[in-house]
Formats: C-alpha cells, structure tokens, sequence
C-alpha cells in the first residue's frame, strides 16, 4: 500500500481532499473496511446457502439441528460517532514534522468523512482552549461533513491553546450521548497533570460507549533527541526550564514510558480501544491500523466491546492484515 | 604572601572569564517549546540536586582555575618560621660546611647529629635548585675537600649518602676558610655559606676570620636547637708500673671529664686488661669538672704486654666514653753499669754496692738485669739492649762515645752519672757536656778538721728532696734513712740558666746539689755528685741506699718501658723504630694498616706511621732477617680521640666570621622563604583534571 509522509499530504491542499486520500489509500489495503460501531444487533436465523459467510454460520445451532444456519443481524439504529480533539496548547508542539494538533485533525478528518460515507452520524467536540467551545452535533448528511471539516481546519489554523483537559471534554460528550450509545473517538496527547482522562473514559465506556483513543504523540516526546544546554519552554503554562537533555534524558523517558504504560494499561482495563499513534507514521497506516485494530475486535472471539488490547501504532507499524470482516448490515 | 610576578596577576581577570562563560552559556542555549515540560520537570527535580551541585561545582573548578593560572604564573612566595636557614633558589654560589667530627656522632633523638646535618644539607640541595653551584666541606680536622664547586647535584647528593663520623675534632676554623676559598672562585654574585654543625666553642680557634664584611652570607644550622648537648668522656689515660703490686703491676690513671650542665654521681668507670674487666668503680664529677681515676692491676701471668682500655657507663656519645692504652713490661730492667774505678777487691770496687742493691741476694726475681763493663768496653755495649747506664766514676768520655750516648738518651735512654776521684770537672768539661745535667765544679771536702768528732760534725747530709718525685716516695718527710748518711765529699755545679728542662731533686746540707734530673728528647739523665760507693759517704750502709737506686733506676728506665705509651691522638704520625727488622705491617684497628718494607724500610733506623684514623690498638707484625715473623708487643701502640672533639659545648656565636653580604634579597632573619607557585600549579593541574572528569560527566 503506497503512503504519503504526512507532512507530504498536508501540503496536498484543502482538508476534504487529505480525508478523502487518507480514507481511500487506508481502505485500498482492505477488502471491505468499515468503522464500526456496537448498534448492531441479531435479528434471526436464516438456513445457509452458498455465498453467505461462513463465518456467520450459527454453530451452535448446526450442533443442535445438524443443518447449516447463518445469524442474521439488523441495525438498531444509525451509528453516532463523536470526534473529541484536543486542541490543548500542548498539541501545538512539533518536533520536526507535523504539529500533534494537526496530525490529529487530520486523522479525525478521515474518520469523519469513513464515517459519513458509511451514512452515519458524525459530531466534533474541540477541547483546549477554555473560553471557546467548539461543538459540531451529530449528523448524517453529506452537507455535514463539510461543516465538520471546516471546523477541524479552523482549528488546526488557529492552533493549539490552552490547557483544558480532556476530561472535561468527554464529560460533556457524556451528557450529550446519554440517551443512546455512541462511538466517541478521543485524539489527545493526554498531557492531563491530574490523570482524569484515563477516569473519563472509563466512565464513557461504563455507559457502554465504545470509546476509541488516539494518543498522538511526537517522535521527540518519546526520544527526546536534543543535545546541548537547552531551554525549554511550556507550551499551556509560562514554565522554562534550562537543561542539559543529556543529563536528564534517561529519566525523562523513563517517566514518559511509564505514562505511556498507565495509559495502556488503563484503557485495557476500562475496554477502551487504545492506540499510540506518532505523528511521523503515515495517515493512511495509520487509519488503517486503527480499522483493522477494530475490525479484528469485532470478529468472533475478538469480544465485542470487550477488553481491548492497546496498539501501538508508533511503533507497530506492520502492514494490516489483508481481510477485514465487514459488518453485514440487517438484511 | 608576596609575588615574585606580580604584573602577571593582571591575569586574574580571567576570574570573569567562567562567569561569562556561564552567562552566555546560558543565552545561547537553544529554546525548545515542549509539551511534556511535566515529564522535564520532574525528571529534573531528582536530578535537580545534583545537577545543581556539578553546576555550581564546575562553575567553581573553571573559577579557580581562572585564578590559579594567573596565580602561578605571579610565583606567589612567603615566609614561614624555621629552624633552618633561609634558602633562595636559583644561580648562586654555595658552600655546606658539614661537620662531620665524631661529636657528630652524638645522637639526638634516635639519629646521629650527622644525620641531621645531612637531612638539612639534601633540603638545602632541594631548595637550591639545579642551578646552584654547591660544594660540600667536611669540617673534620684535616679532612679531604673537593676543589671546586659542582652542579651535579647527583654526586653530592651521594657524597651526603656517604658521609659518616670520623674519628677527629672538628676545625671550623680550616674548613669556613675552605668554603671562602671556594667560593672566591664563583662568578655568581650570590655567596652562602651554610654552616651544618653543633658549633662547639672547641672547634673555634681565636684568629682572623677567613672573610670580611663583603664575604659570603653565614647560615649557621645548629641541629640541637636549644637543647644542651652533655658529654662526658675518657680525655687521657696513662699506664705506669706499679712495683708495689709486683713486677707485672701497673697503675692506670684515667681523666673523666663531664662536659654537660649537670652534675653525675656515681658514674660507672670500668678497666679492661687484656680484653677482661679487672677493675670497676665510680666517680663524682661535678659540671664541667675532670677528675682522674686511678686503678691498680696486675698484668696476666706470661705478659709482657696488654692492651687496657678504660671505658665510661655510655652515654649518647660512646665513642668517646673508651681510651686505649698499650703497655709492655719488661720482666727486668735492663742496666749497664759502667766502672770507672774496678777493683780487684770486690768490696772496694766502685759498683759493690750499686750491684749488691740492685739484685739484692741476687734474686731472679729483683726486677733488674745488671751487666757490668768498664769504660773501655762501652764502645762495643749495644746500648739499645739496656734501659739504663750508670756511668760511675768514669773518665771523661771520648767525644764520639759522648755523641753515641747522648743519641741513646734522647730516644729515650735513661743514664745515671756518679761522680768520683776519677772525675775532674776540666775533663768533663770538654766532652761530658752533654750528658750533664749542669757543669761540674771543684768539688767540696767536709773532711778537714782535727779530730774525728769535728770532721764528723763538718760533714754534708742529705736534705730538702723532692718528695714527690717517684725517686723519693718511697721515703718519709724525714727519712733519717736518708738524713743519716753522711758525705765527706761531693762536686758542686757550675751555673746555670736551665729550668725547664733541669730540676734539682736533692740537696746537702750546705745547699750544694746532692741529685739533679735533666730531660733530653725522651731520656732523662740523672746526676748524682758524690760516690755511688762509699768513698765520698756512706749512703751505701744506710737503709735508704737500696729503695733510693732501685727507684732512681725503675724510674730512668720508665721512658725507655712506655715509650709508646704517649697519647697518640687520631690522625697524628707515629715513628716506628725499624729493630733491623726486613718486614712492618702495622695493622689498625678496623682491619686496615701500612706495610714497610724494601725502600721503604732499607737503612732507616725509624719510620712513620700516618694512618691513624680510628680510635684503638695498632698492631705491628715484624719479620726479622731470618724470615721470621711475629707480632712485636714492644712496637704496638694505641691511638685515642682528641678530647677536644669531646666538649659539645655551643661556642659564643660572636665567634663565629660575620654574615657578609654575599647573599640577595632573603627572607627576613629566622624565616624561610617558601615559594607557593608549585603547589599552585599542581592545584591548578588537579583542577583542570576535576573539570574534565565533570564535563564528561555532565
């Protein structure tokens, strides 16, 4: 699958057009790909025939009858999905290719236009900056996405700022999708000096939402390169602090895998669907690990909306595998 | 502290160079706007700590090195009390005067005084510097010293290694007059003189001083500081026979001197015969005080000679606290009688009685071996094979016999003259000379009167001798043995000027000498005016006739037994009498010795022994014409230290030559000057070092 340096498509013009390149490279390496949510549900048993899937053979039935039938699924509803973008002050930083805030966009971009192409509903919550509060409702409508996208390119010109922390975003998105449950998508550095975030999402996922986090990070953060007496500058406070990253840098990262344990290993236990992404890793590998990452969730005996394993997308960055189940809707 | 560079402090403002450093370190460090300044923070805050310590560290280290090179480069110097001299380092002229007598052998605090010195002398070498032109003079008497001065400081330095006490007093009068010598010969405009020495006021002689005021600077080094340095030692030894305990007896006289501030009692003296203690004891001596101590013994049976020693309870100078002395007595006396007037009647013969009191009973064990001649024989007698001649009532002697004798006397025979009726006063006038104590004059005649009892009454008796003298301590203060004899007849004595070397021991009654003593070289000669028979008096039937020859001969013949028994001092010569031997090997004490022999020995009646150089026993091995060899007792002698050498006491230090001016700038009297700039550099080294080792760490 051929990909673009992320950098290389940012340049490629109008965020529509990246969504739209990142979400078609991702799925030209599928066979059928699609973002699914937890709205669907069985609706009955059909005897098998040849064509249908033989994955959604009912085995326990053939045990019972001795004949061949297939689980029939139907949509309870249309798939909510709520976008949440940090556009903190701590995701304007940039190492040496793109800014956090961007790459971020940009993937809750793909996600928004796989989303409406799949004729669900699409919402955008942008936390950072407390004074301004950016909420684009959930809809369906082609017309949406633009709305959506102009949005998410507002906020990626206007950079990041502010120091608001998640948490406060996704308890807003909680009241928000408390009648129905929803697929909410987190794109966050996590940078929460408080570690509420990690209790947000649980709480998103007690109220059975199927919560997904893409916990962008700049390869910098997680090697800290830099050599001689340097001077660094906080980016959501007014804090400098002159260093030697020599001296300190094995504590740093030390501390900084440490984080990114405590962020693993509590979205495994809360089942949220975790994934590091570096902001040097192409979009569309990107996409596509998070896709393919769900799809072999949703696959019999990878547990629906069960504990979820988290991915390390910055470092794993092997090719997806080449079939992806896809989700039958009600027929 | 002062700076032998000061204009090279102005480096020090290089001090500010770390401090900028520091500052625009700190603007040119490059500004990162990062997100994870938490995860900075607190890796920061534990190493905070430490950062900020090597921080601050390294800011220190480059501060002092900023300072430490200008520091250095000033050559930062100063001053510290010292018992040592002050010492400049650089091209300069100096001498050390190391005093390396054997009061330099006293040992002060576990080490010798020469140890000190030499100690003092390497760090006075240290402190010189290679450039310094340095010459070591040994301020023992007659000592060896180089010629010149030297810059290899390797050789003296192994000449330091080497030196050790010798066995002689200390002249610092010779050896500061070789350290000017030497160093008139500099061109360097810088004199020293150090003086390493205890400075004992014997060691100083009052004379001119070997420089002026324009001489070479004086540090005198004195290693006993303020602490005295008491002595007290054996200064003088004699050995003399002692009839009186039999014919090997002897008496041995030692001097104890104390040369320290306090008084000793009960000081332990000890005398060795033969290598065996035969006699201990104790003396009192008070400070400053010599006593003698006096030991009578016997030497072992069969000797004729022994070695004896005297030694002292030890002190911290030892080798002083032993004297050695090397005696031979003979078993006999060996006399040449002399008749001048032989009879054939023996009791009318001149030396009946001389002969009779001489070997009383003619006992084998009288002490005394008699030979008589007549004056016509006495030039075939080997006179060297007798200790004693008694000429009695001779002629006058031919003048060569007279010359032959008086050669006799001189090396140390003792001669005895008796006068008579074959004597006149004209004859002995032309050739007797000089065996005469005095001349003769007519003689005196108390027998002229007319009858018995007036003659009798004129006669002349024995009075005012010296009693004293070992010829009359035998005898009481009135000794009718002696006053009774009555002299009809006696030669008077011709006038004379001599005092010093003559000395009356016995008078008449009439004030006419009775016996008179002369000194001539190591002889002595005696001169009795009357008849040793009983011609002229009757001496001869009175009881004091026989202790009064046998003490007159013991004691001519004493020079001849202990001639070598003077003082030999470390360092003197000795005159060896060659015996017609073919071979001398004189052997000293430490092993060594000189042989003699073909040219060296050929036709010589004496040769000289130089090599004294240590305390003790020199033995003489002989061989004879035959090719016989054996050790010859009568020629072995001991040698002793010059008690001068054995008082330490600290002469007035104006007596010392001046201080000139032959030194530079130095520091101020009683201080060192030490120079800091090597310390300083090797700080500086240090620190650029614990720089580095920050830097790589940090």
């Amino acid at each position: 699958m051929p990909t673009l340096d992320p950098v290389a498509l940012a340049r490629l013009g109008a965020l529509p057009i990246r969504a739209r390149v990142i979400v078609e490279g991702a799925l030209s390496g599928l066979h059928r790909a699609r973002l699914h949510g937890s709205s669907v549900e069985f609706a009955e048993h059909k005897e098998y025939s040849p064509g249908d899937e033989i994955r959604h053979i009912d085995w326990k039935a053939y045990a019972k009858l001795d004949r061949y039938y297939v689980k029939q699924y139907e949509q309870e509803s249309q798939l909510t999905t709520y976008l949440v973008l940090d556009a903190s002050g701590s995701m304007e930083f940039a190492g040496g290719g793109l800014r956090k805030l961007e790459y971020a966009g940009t993937l809750l971009a793909a996600l928004a236009y796989l989303v409406i192409q799949q004729q669900d509903k699409v919402g955008l919550r942008v936390f950072g900056d407390r004074a301004v509060d950016v909420l684009v409702p959930p809809r369906g409508k082609t017309s949406h996405l633009h709305d959506v996208l102009a949005v998410i390119d507002q906020v990626m010109a206007g950079g990041g700022r502010g120091d608001e922390p998640p948490a406060v975003a996704l308890e807003r998105i909680a009241e928000l999708a408390r009648r129905r449950r929803a697929l909410i998508v987190l794109a966050s550095d996590l940078f929460d000096p408080d570690d509420q975030v990690l209790g947000a999402l649980r709480r998103l996922r007690a109220q059975k939402h199927d919560v997904v986090v893409l916990h962008t990070l700049d390869p910098h953060e997680r090697t800290l390169p830099y050599e001689g007496l340097t001077l660094f500058e906080a980016l959501e406070s007014d804090h400098r602090m002159l260093a030697n990253p020599a001296a300190i840098r094995r504590e740093y990262l030390d501390k900084m895998e440490a984080f990114l344990a405590r962020c693993a290993t509590a979205c495994a236990d809360g089942g949220v669907d975790y994934h590091l992404l570096s902001t040097d890793r192409p979009f569309e590998a990107a996409l596509l690990d998070v896709l393919t990452a769900r799809a072999r969730q949703r696959a019999p005996g990878g547990g629906d909306g069960g504990r979820a394993a988290p991915v390390d997308h910055a470092t794993d960055a092997a090719a997806a595998p080449a079939g992806a189940p896809g989700r039958s809707r009600g027929r | 502290m002062s700076f032998l560079a000061p204009l090279m402090l102005v480096g020090l403002a290089g001090l500010l160079v770390p401090v900028v450093i520091h500052l625009i370190g700190r603007r040119r460090a490059k500004v990162v706007r990062f997100a994870a300044l938490d995860f900075l923070l607190a890796s920061k805050r534990k190493t905070a700590r430490r950062l900020r310590l090597r921080e601050r560290l390294l800011f220190l280290v480059r501060a002092l090195v900023s300072l430490a090179i200008p520091l250095a480069l000033a050559k930062p110097v100063t001053s510290c009390r010292t018992g040592g001299p002050q010492v400049t380092r650089g091209p300069q002229a100096a001498v050390l005067v190391i005093d390396d007598s054997f009061g330099a052998g006293y040992r002060l605090g576990g080490r010798t005084i020469l140890a000190h010195e030499v100690e003092e002398a390497r760090r006075i070498l240290d402190q010189l510097g290679p450039e310094a032109e340095v010459a070591i003079v040994r301020a023992s008497e007659a000592s060896t010293n180089p010629g010149e001065l030297s810059r290899d400081h390797l050789r003296l330095r192994d000449t330091l290694a080497n030196l050790e006490p010798s066995a002689r007093p200390a002249d610092l009068n010779r050896a500061l007059a070789r350290a000017a010598q030497l160093l008139a010969g500099s061109s360097h405009r810088q004199h020293t003189v150090f003086l390493l020495s205890p400075v004992p006021a014997a060691a100083l002689r009052a004379g001119e001083p070997p420089w002026g005021a324009d001489g070479p600077a004086l540090r005198v080094v004195d290693v006993r500081g303020d602490s005295p340095l008491p002595n007290r030692a054996v200064v003088h030894a004699s050995v003399e026979p002692d009839p009186s305990t039999g014919s090997r007896g002897i008496a041995v006289t030692a001097e104890i001197a104390n040369f320290g501030p306090d008084a000793i009692e009960g000081l332990g003296v000890s005398l060795r015969v033969a290598g065996r203690i035969v006699a201990t004891g104790t003396v009192d001596l008070r400070p400053g005080e010599r006593q003698p101590k006096r030991f009578l013994a016997t030497l072992p049976p069969g000797k004729r000679a022994a070695e004896i020693d005297v030694e002292l309870a030890g002190d911290a100078l030892p080798i002083d606290d032993r004297r050695w002395l090397h005696t031979e007595v003979r078993d006999e006396v060996r006399v040449l009688l002399v008749d001048g007037d032989p009879r054939t009647t023996r009791h009318d013969d001149e030396l009946f009685y001389l002969e009779a009191a001489l070997r009383p009973g003619d006992r084998a064990d009288s002490g005394t071996a008699v030979t008589t001649i007549t004056a016509d024989d006495l030039g075939d007698a080997r006179l060297d094979d007798f200790d004693v001649v008694v000429l009695a009532n001779v002629h006058a002697l031919p003048a060569e016999r007279v010359t032959v004798l008086e050669r006799w006397v001189r090396a140390g025979g003792g001669l005895m003259v008796t006068l008579g009726d074959r004597t006149t006063a004209a004859d002995y006038a032309k050739t007797m000379s000089p065996l005469l104590p005095q001349t003769l004059a007519d003689p005196v005649d108390a027998t002229w009167g007319a009858t018995p009892d007036e003659r009798a009454s004129r006669a002349l008796h024995l009075t005012k001798w010296d009693a004293d003298h070992p010829i009359f301590a035998a005898f009481s203060a009135d000794a009718p043995e002696l006053r009774d004899a009555s002299y009809t007849r006696a030669f008077l004595l011709g006038p004379t000027t001599d005092t010093t070397d003559r000395k009356v021991l016995a008078r008449f009654t009439n004030g006419a000498t009775a016996l008179v003593e002369a000194m001539r070289g190591d002889g002595r000669i005696l001169l009795y005016t009357s008849t040793i028979d009983r011609d002229w008096n009757d001496l001869a039937i009175h009881a004091g006739y026989l202790p009064l020859v046998q003490q007159a001969i013991r004691y001519l013949a004493r020079k001849q037994q202990h001639r070598l028994d003077d003082d030999i001092l470390v360092g003197r010569g000795v005159a060896l009498p060659t015996l017609e031997l073919t071979r001398l090997e004189v052997r000293a004490p430490e092993g060594k010795g000189a042989v003699f022999e073909g040219d060296r020995l050929a036709g010589r009646s004496v040769v000289r022994f130089l090599g004294t150089e240590h305390p003790g026993i020199y033995r003489v091995i002989g061989t004879d014409a035959a090719g016989g060899a054996r050790e010859r007792d009568e020629l072995a002698f001991a040698v002793n230290l010059d008690p001068r050498g054995s008082d330490l006491t600290p002469a007035d230090p104006t007596r010392l030559p001046p201080s000139g001016t032959g030194e530079g700038a130095g520091a101020e009297p009683g201080r060192r000057r030490v120079e800091l700039w090597h310390a300083v550099a090797a700080g500086l080294l240090l620190l650029l070092l614990i720089e580095s080792l920050l830097v790589v760490r940090s």
